[in-house]
């Protein structure tokens, strides 16, 4: 018998890209990752960073907690540059600050399972976001030098900032 | 229960609870570092919503027990 449950972590994936302008150098940063969204005792949504887990941001809908989560994660990235002299060891402390996890991870494998056991489905206003697959998109990050001689630009490197639920079936 | 506490008393409870750690200020956030992790998104306001201070607790592993007693949680 299947029991149902209330969902309270909200498992998401996240798809974000930034050119961020370094100490004589230009990072191109493309991350794929992971936040639960959880409504607080203070009734507002926050967004816990699972990868990278050291981030969280609130809003009062799941859109604005996503876009101040977006932007702090940005500033985080200027933080990061502003303190790094060199292409090499800014990359170094961004994959540092990415892949540094905490307890969220078992709470957001925990919610994934959850969802594919079939006890739960996620709940308005979750289940109007698109789903993908944790399996065909992992967990992670690159780290790119833009001012390269043999950099070609094209415009399928473009990335939409995106937030997406799990699908409720494994790829 | 108040959504946001003083940034003296969140340092109050790091002095007790994260012996050690360390504080400094970027362009945009605070760092701290604790337990040989970063904690580098913490906001530069004179109050701190709680939800920041769960997450800065639970990334740095500092000990619940002890940060619940100083009540920023």
């Amino acid at each position: 018998m299947t029991e149902s449950v209330e969902l309270r972590e909200h498992p998401i994936m996240i798809t974000l890209q930034d050119a961020i302008s370094g100490d004589g150098f230009l990072a191109g940063i493309t991350l794929s990752g992971r936040a639960l969204m959880r409504k607080e005792d203070d009734e507002k949504w926050w967004m816990y960073g699972v990868h990278p887990a050291g981030i969280a941001e609130s809003g009062t809908t799941i859109e604005e907690t996503f876009l101040r989560f977006r932007n702090k994660y940005k500033e985080t990235l200027f933080d990061i540059a502003q303190e790094n002299r060199s292409f090499d060891t800014f990359k170094a402390e961004v994959e540092r600050f990415f892949y540094e996890g905490d307890d969220d991870e078992q709470l957001w494998e925990k919610a994934l399972l959850a969802i594919r056991s079939g006890a739960i489905a996620p709940p308005a206003p979750f289940s109007n976001l698109p789903r993908e697959s944790p399996e065909s998109k992992p967990s992670q990050i690159t780290v790119e030098r833009l001012d390269r001689k043999d950099k070609r630009f094209v415009p399928s490197d473009n990335v939409t900032d995106t937030y997406s639920v799990p699908m409720a079936q494994a790829a | 229960m108040s959504a946001s506490v003083a940034y003296t008393d969140v340092e109050r409870m790091l002095r007790e609870c994260a012996k050690g750690f360390t504080v400094r200020l970027a362009n945009h956030s605070r760092v701290v570092t604790y337990n040989k992790k970063v904690y580098r998104t913490l906001p530069k306001f004179d109050k701190i919503e709680i939800g920041h201070i769960r997450k800065m607790v639970r990334h740095l592993e500092i000990n619940k027990d002890c940060v619940e007693k100083h009540g920023v949680i």
